[in-house]
């Protein structure tokens, strides 16, 4: 999976990332090997929905996961030739705001409330910088300038709570920069903000790392949000990356039902004919199983027999191309053993004539009747939102540990 | 860097108007101060300081100065609150009493503060194996009633105010340990302690500026509400004969023994010294419970 496309060395490589949770009673596969790499300057987008392993990706490469319950169990991580999986707790920390900065979704609540901007702001700038605060107080005023703050002499000297939202925003984004950081990640930026604010944060923020040469990670569950703002897209699900392209490529040919079926479900102003919004069915499937098969085989209408014990690697959509990972003329590359045509992306929902997606393996229903009987009254769609553990060749939940009694995995 | 400035574009945003520009602690006064029943625990508690403070000024007697042949008097204009069997004046051993339960309150509580608070503040922020086993010593001395920890302590130790005081403040700490541990491990994943993290702040600086200072409100709270249970514990030991060595000192438990058998001929003396033992506990209760409103952002409005 490394870059072959250049001799250039990435700025970021992830490679094969495995982030799961451990707690006393179960494990969480969060993130399920996920690899991706980036440049100088660039800008990526993270895009999927709730639960879908991009925050926990980017806390990963910070190292700031919840202790002692997340841990990094695999992959590496390489920033500038540093390993940051392995690399010193002390090392990481010199890393950690100024090689690599972190923006976070709520910015009501990632500001000290007991503290003034300016004990904040000085407070970065010292820890990594031998400068008198009187010269990081200074330097505190000019990035207040910087994000558009009024009055940065007067307003340093404020609490959080007399910022408005999307003002801390802009604290929080000039904290991020204090230090010229070569990486920026920003989780869900303007989630939390006014639809108001929100453009007008996400205009400052890629005016300042284009400016900046800062590259960007924009984490996000909006496609809208990451259309403007990044150069290329990871869609991610259930901890994978199941579809990786340049921004306008993943608009234009959508190539994985899951960031089809995303692109249907938001509503879109810029067409005559609006069309009917298409849900995708189902909820995300319980990570707390091992993953086995394609994660959104249970959701998806393009399903195959093979998507139920075949979890598709992330290939590129022409074969035989070659593998570019990064910058304009990035590969566009999915995971699916069934992937919709261009007509079939189009309407949302494949077209062939007198195709069915493909029911669970019956050896499913049977084994599972076989241990529970009310789940074999189950249609067999429903009994597909659990298909995690089942290759045909195990015996049974209980010998593949299911976790949960089937009441809850069903919902 | 300085040369880049917001793009032209972007609309100027929007300065809050500032409410005074006040500061979490003044607003949290504010809010103090509309509190009736806080304001009552407050004038309680003011009183009851400057009682203590003034005491050998304002008291018409010496707290064992004797007044020859007025043994079991009730109140009068010359003792306000009668004599007890020593013939002494009850209004001023009351008065004296406070220096002592003032005293032994505030130091009790102050010790069990730095007791509890180093036990709670470790376990809170390093997690893990000190956690559990920091908290489990306090889970046992949790687990036995506060007065009888504290008799046993006095037993152990012999009386002595200071004794008391330890004693006191031993039954205290774990509780603190446990708040403080408490707001300490939730500041530990808080968004702006990760943020904190994220641009790289030193261990040092997050425990100290970031984790201990927003975990100290429901302390402060807690540490009042103390008071109140101190001053009632320090009552209950000298009640229970396990006052100040010397029996004499005007301690407002010893004194409720003293006249606890003499209730059919004197009951005032019960009666006075109970209701300065309980009018200052409801006091302190009454401002920790206006501190809790005032200061917790959940229970606001």
């Amino acid at each position: 999976m490394t870059g072959v496309a250049s001799d250039k060395r990435p700025l970021l490589l992830v490679e094969d990332l495995v982030v799961r949770f451990r707690t006393h009673d179960s494990l969480v596969h969060a993130v399920n090997g996920v690899s991706f790499e980036l440049e100088s300057g660039e800008t990526l987008g993270l895009v999927g929905e709730s639960g879908c392993g991009k925050s926990v990706t980017s806390l990963a490469m910070m190292r700031l996961l919840p202790k002692p319950a997340g841990r990094i169990e695999g992959g590496r991580v390489l920033f500038d030739d540093f390993d940051l999986v392995t690399l010193p707790e002390r090392d990481m920390r010199d890393l950690r705001g100024r090689e690599i900065a972190m923006i976070f979704q709520d910015p009501m609540t990632s500001l000290n409330p007991v503290l003034t901007i300016e004990e904040q702001m000085v407070e970065t700038i010292q820890a990594h910088r031998k400068v008198s605060t009187l010269q990081a107080r200074q330097r505190a005023i000019e990035l207040l300038e910087m994000v558009g703050i009024p009055q940065p002499e007067t307003r340093l000297r404020s609490h959080p709570h007399q910022f408005s939202g999307g003002m801390r925003q802009r604290v929080m984004i000039a904290i991020a920069l204090a230090l010229e950081p070569r990486l920026m990640i920003a989780d869900e930026p303007t989630t939390a903000l006014d639809v108001t604010i929100q453009a007008q944060v996400l205009e400052l923020l890629r005016h300042l790392t284009t400016e900046t040469g800062t590259a960007l990670i924009l984490i996000t569950h909006d496609l809208g949000v990451v259309a403007g703002m990044t150069q290329r897209i990871n869609v991610m699900y259930a901890g994978f990356i199941v579809e990786t392209a340049t921004t306008p490529e993943l608009f234009a040919t959508p190539s994985h039902p899951y960031t089809v079926g995303l692109l249907h479900s938001i509503p879109r102003l810029d067409e005559e004919r609006p069309e009917r919004l298409i849900p995708i069915e189902g909820t995300p499937p319980d990570q707390r199983r091992a993953p086995v098969g394609c994660p959104f085989a249970p959701r998806c209408a393009w399903r195959l027999e093979v998507c139920w014990t075949d979890n598709p690697a992330l290939e590129p959509l022409e074969a035989g191309v070659r593998l570019v990972t990064t910058g304009p003329g990035a590969t566009h590359r999915i995971a699916c053993h069934n992937p919709p045509t261009p007509e079939e992306a189009a309407a949302g929902r494949p077209l062939r004539d007198g195709f069915v997606a493909a029911a669970p393996p019956g050896v499913l229903l049977d084994e599972l009747a076989a241990v529970d009987d009310h789940v074999a009254a189950l249609p067999g769609e429903e009994v597909a939102l659990f298909p995690g553990d089942e290759g045909p060749t195990s015996t049974g939940p209980s010998a593949a540990g299911l976790p949960l009694p089937p009441e809850e995995g069903r919902r | 860097m300085a040369s880049i400035t917001a793009p032209v574009g972007t609309p100027v945003p929007r300065v809050v108007p500032e409410r005074a520009s006040r500061g979490l602690w003044r607003d949290a006064v504010s809010r103090l101060l509309r509190n009736r029943p806080a304001l009552v625990g407050l004038a309680i508690i003011i009183v009851f300081v400057v009682v203590a403070i003034l005491a050998p000024v304002i008291a018409p007697y010496t707290p064992l100065g004797r007044d020859p042949g007025q043994v079991f008097k009730p109140p009068s204009a010359a003792h306000l609150m009668g004599t007890d069997r020593q013939s002494r004046d009850v209004f001023s051993r009351i008065l004296f009493g406070a220096q002592i339960s003032l005293t032994v309150g505030v130091v009790s509580v102050l010790m069990g503060l730095v007791m509890g608070g180093t036990v709670g503040a470790l376990a809170g922020a390093f997690g893990g194996r000190a956690d559990t086993i920091l908290m489990r010593c306090v889970d046992v001395l949790l687990a036995i009633p506060g007065i009888l920890l504290a008799i046993a302590i006095v037993v152990w130790l012999d009386r002595g105010l200071l004794q008391i005081m330890f004693a006191v403040a031993a039954t205290n700490a774990p509780i603190f340990a446990r708040i403080l541990r408490g707001s300490m491990l939730a500041l530990r994943e808080s968004d702006y302690v990760v943020a904190a993290r994220s641009m790289g702040a030193p261990t040092f600086r997050l425990l100290f500026k970031h984790m201990l200072p927003n975990s100290l409100t429901p302390l402060i709270v807690a540490a009042t509400l103390a008071l109140a249970t101190a001053i009632i514990d320090v009552a209950g030991l000298g009640f229970l004969g396990l006052g100040p060595d010397d029996p004499r000192i005007a301690e407002w438990g010893t004194m409720l023994t003293g006249a606890s058998s003499f209730y059919r001929q004197a009951p005032f003396i019960i009666l006075f010294t109970g209701a300065a033992i309980s009018v200052t506990a409801i006091g302190f209760n009454l401002l920790g419970d206006g501190l809790r409103e005032a200061l917790d952002p959940r229970l606001r409005r």
